[in-house]
């Protein structure tokens, strides 16, 4: 079993990495790159050159091509110290065409194309853009940069390479001056005794060097303790929530701050914050740019996520979804059950008039008959709010979910207690004078539910993956409109995210299924080669 | 025995009949005709009279009339007092007509000849959609289900592709050529045999192992002629049974794409739920939501239930 197992999970990620390909093909390669521009307010406002760096710096961006501004080459040589800080102003400044380069530039542009002409770049020179009258345009400034596409095969292994992201000591670049690199253990977590008075019993591992600050910690929060050694990268989004990880996206709370009086532990401050001090990552110079930093941190671990009042967008999807997966359970089976039961009578008629209308009736059609009906008739409330405790809203949401799962379930459980009745062992049951219901309840349940358990894990893993019309029609903050709003702003790096996650969900759902129906029916082997 | 004591010859009493080996080969039943006895089952329940009467009069009258009544849907855009009137309102405004029973919409169009046009559009796409994918669907799920070698393979390719979320594959097709109906049923096919295939595949394995099929094969039938005489008629009613799924599923999925703002240009019965969307929650303008809803409902489950009775009537075992 459990070879079996590992060989079905290598199988599985070897489809969920082609999927991954299929989809990288289809939106770097297929679709036009210029339609992310399209409904760019800052594109259309540039001109001249300018706007074709800033139409390079977005392909960038969103993934398309690797962009080196020579400005950029420059500030990396000065960071290295290969060129001194008075030479590198005179050394940037770029002539109106190549033949007016200062000596010093001419230098260093020759080098610059040189070193990515071989790297294979394109290195293309932009001409200063100028009016009649001599004077350069607005945005007309002479350009010089060097691209090259990624290809498909670099960007798919670069990115399972960063997937997954291990914190260790030397993450801050060498040379940076944050004292001592090192990893420390503390029985009393500074966040829980900002003054070093009163001891609060909370282990936690605080690293410096590394990307987080607390590597671990205890708090209130589900799963109670948590880590950051590793962290998951599953894409960077760009304007579906700028800069942020698809999955910090799907599993950050939302909705207003939750404000409270709180003590800064570095430098004593007390303030009212909404600031999770445990989400601190580094940012090189932060402090150096903003001067409430200095006031609250004595390091650059000062980007911090925050306590917000909402849940997550997994969050509200998997609460609406595991009620009405639960709910479909506990309703649709016995009622198949029922209808297998009383075959051909009244009751079996009226469910199978109701499956009839779900399943032909447009799915948008029946959810806004609910939403109209239950706001209507029951005076429920028809929009989700983030910031509300009001249990009622989960109320209409939960039902259009449910209806249809139910009916779905009803459906295959009627079927297949059905077809069990006509089986040899049935007729046998009957004959050895066993009564009905027990022929029903001891034999046929036991059989026909077998193909049933077989969802059961999937049904509860795509929970949380939302559903696009219900959270759609409900205003539901979800993780289920993910995807379409990725596709509508063309957020490469969230599709991609995104349909990696499913991915592999399913192959995990399936693999769940297998094992949960192997176990419920011991006739079920995966050992063994299959006829 | 001896009859001439009577005055008659043996001739004259009895015939000889050659044996005949034709005769001997004929089975004395009633003569057994397959679409015969599945139109005698299907019309056997009055309901299906009633609702194949109503499936009729639902495509005819998308056909023909949309193409009897010119419409324009902007020929009252100047006019500020024709938009969003209810049904009362919209037949005093223009006079009893039947466009105007149903109110009329945003830009002053009447409701019910748009709602005739989105009809015909979505039926075509439901027709046109489930046919190739049916066709090639069947065709390469029965070649799936036979050879073990193309099972190992399309397994495989199954996996892969279900886990691509359509969606993208229909975003990425409307962007890469204009959103038109020819893409929309592009996008809709590319993809869509392979699970029709892989249903047809597993009801394909199921009969092949039966044992009337070994005997069948140990009696030395060829693959093509099982395929035809002992597979075929049962997969009769299985495929009808899912065409009656499929037809209905391509409108509700036409809608639901619509709705998300990834439907087609043309104004078919999603993209007109989709304009109406607002008009939903606006009192006195819910009729220019509700009816394109309605009747895309009505069709859905019309098309289903034809769909459903004819392909119990089409098991044969439903003919005794």
């Amino acid at each position: 079993m459990g070879k079996y197992i590992v060989k079905r999970l290598l199988h599985g990620a070897i489809s969920a990495i082609i999927v991954v390909l299929i989809v990288m093909v289809l939106i770097y390669s297929l679709l036009d790159r210029s339609t992310i521009l399209a409904g760019d307010p800052n594109y259309s406002k540039m001109q001249s050159n300018a706007r074709i760096s800033y139409e390079m710096s977005r392909y960038e961006a969103f993934g398309y091509v690797d962009y080196i501004p020579y400005a950029d080459y420059i500030n990396e040589l000065a960071r290295n110290g290969e060129l001194s800080d008075e030479d590198r102003s005179s050394v940037a400044l770029l002539g109106r065409t190549a033949e007016k380069d200062s000596e010093e530039a001419a230098a260093y542009v020759k080098k610059f194309t040189e070193k990515y002409q071989s790297q294979g770049y394109e290195v293309v020179r932009l001409k200063a853009d100028a009016k009649k009258n001599g004077q350069i345009k607005d945005g007309g400034q002479a350009a010089l940069y060097a691209v090259k596409d990624i290809p498909l095969f670099k960007r798919a292994i670069t990115y399972f390479t960063k997937m997954l992201f291990f914190d260790n000591i030397h993450y801050v670049p060498e040379g940076t001056d944050i004292g001592e690199r090192k990893l420390s253990f503390t029985w009393y977590d500074p966040v829980y005794n900002p003054t070093g008075t009163e001891k609060v019993f909370s282990p936690a591992i605080i690293g410096n060097g590394t990307l987080h600050k607390y590597l671990l910690y205890f708090d209130n929060e589900f799963p109670f303790i948590h880590q950051n050694f590793v962290t998951l990268n599953l894409g960077e989004s760009y304007t579906v929530n700028r800069n942020v990880d698809v999955f910090t996206t799907m599993t950050d709370s939302q909705g207003s701050y939750v404000l409270k009086n709180m003590i800064y532990p570095d430098t004593g401050l007390t303030e009212q914050s909404a600031d999770n001090l445990h989400t601190a990552t580094y940012s090189e110079g932060s402090r150096e740019i903003n001067a409430v930093s200095i006031e609250r941190y004595n390091d650059d671990y000062t980007k911090v996520g925050t306590f917000k009042f909402g849940m997550s967008k997994l969050g509200f999807s998997f609460v609406i979804g595991i009620i009405s997966t639960i709910l479909a359970y506990i309703l649709g089976l016995p009622i198949g059950l029922m209808m297998a039961q009383l075959k051909g009578g009244f009751f079996d008629k009226i469910c199978t008039v109701y499956i009839i209308f779900i399943i032909a009736v447009p799915s948008l059609a029946y959810i806004f008959l609910f939403k109209s009906i239950g706001g209507a008739v029951f005076k429920l409330p028809t929009l989700f709010e983030v910031d509300s405790t009001n249990w009622l809203m989960y109320v209409l949401p939960i039902i259009s979910l449910s209806l249809p799962s139910i009916a779905n379930l009803m459906k295959w459980m009627r079927r297949y207690m059905i077809d069990q009745q006509n089986s040899d062992y049935v007729k046998f049951a009957r004959s050895g004078g066993l009564s009905e219901n027990e022929i029903f309840t001891k034999h046929i349940w036991k059989n026909a539910v077998i193909p049933i358990v077989h969802g059961i894990p999937g049904s509860v893993i795509f929970a949380m993956t939302g559903a696009i019309i219900t959270e759609r029609v409900y205003s539901v903050p979800g993780a289920g409109n993910l995807l379409t709003q990725a596709i509508n702003k063309y957020d490469n790096g969230v599709i991609v995210g995104v349909t990696l996650f499913y991915a592999t969900l399913s192959v995990i759902s399936i693999i769940l299924g297998d094992v949960l129906m192997a176990t419920v029916d011991p006739r079920i082997s995966f050992t063994s080669k299959a006829r | 025995m001896d009859f001439e004591k009577y005055g008659m010859s043996n001739e004259e009493l009895f015939s000889i009949i050659d044996h005949s080996e034709l005769e001997s080969e004929k089975i004395t039943a009633p003569r057994y005709s397959y679409w015969r006895s599945v139109i005698r089952v299907f019309f056997r329940n009055k309901v299906n009279i009633v609702i194949l009467a109503l499936l009729v009069f639902v495509i005819l009258f998308a056909y023909i009339y949309p193409a009897l009544v010119p419409y324009d849907p902007y020929a009252n855009l100047l006019d500020p007092n024709s938009k969003h009137l209810s049904p009362a309102k919209a037949l005093q405004y223009f006079g009893n007509s039947i466009h105007w029973i149903l109110g009329s919409g945003a830009s002053g169009e009447p409701t019910f000849d748009a709602i005739w046009n989105g009809s015909r559009i979505s039926l075509a796409l439901a027709f046109l959609c489930a046919g190739i994918n049916m066709t090639v669907g069947v065709i390469l799920g029965a070649v799936w289900g036979f050879s073990k070698k193309v099972d190992v393979i399309m397994t495989e390719v199954y996996n892969i592709v279900g886990n691509v979320p359509l969606i993208l594959l229909i975003s990425v097709f409307a962007m890469l050529f204009s959103p038109t109906f020819w893409t929309m049923v592009f996008a809709l096919t590319v993809v869509g045999w392979i699970g029709i295939a892989y249903f047809i595949r597993t009801q394909v394995i199921i009969i092949r192992d039966r044992e009337y099929n070994l005997a069948s094969r140990c009696l030395g039938t060829s693959t093509i002629k099982i395929a035809m005489k002992n597979i075929l008629p049962f997969m009769t009613s299985v495929i009808v049974t899912l065409l009656a799924t499929e037809l209905p599923s391509y409108i509700s999925y036409e809608v639901f794409l619509a709705y998300i703002g990834m439907g087609m240009s043309d104004m078919s019965l999603g993209r007109l739920i989709y304009a109406a969307e607002g008009a939903m929650v606006t009192p006195g303008w819910e009729f220019e939501f509700w009816s394109p809803v309605a009747i895309s409902s009505i069709i859905t489950v019309v098309l289903y239930v034809v769909g459903q009775n004819l392909g119990d009537a089409s098991d044969p075992r439903t003919h005794m």
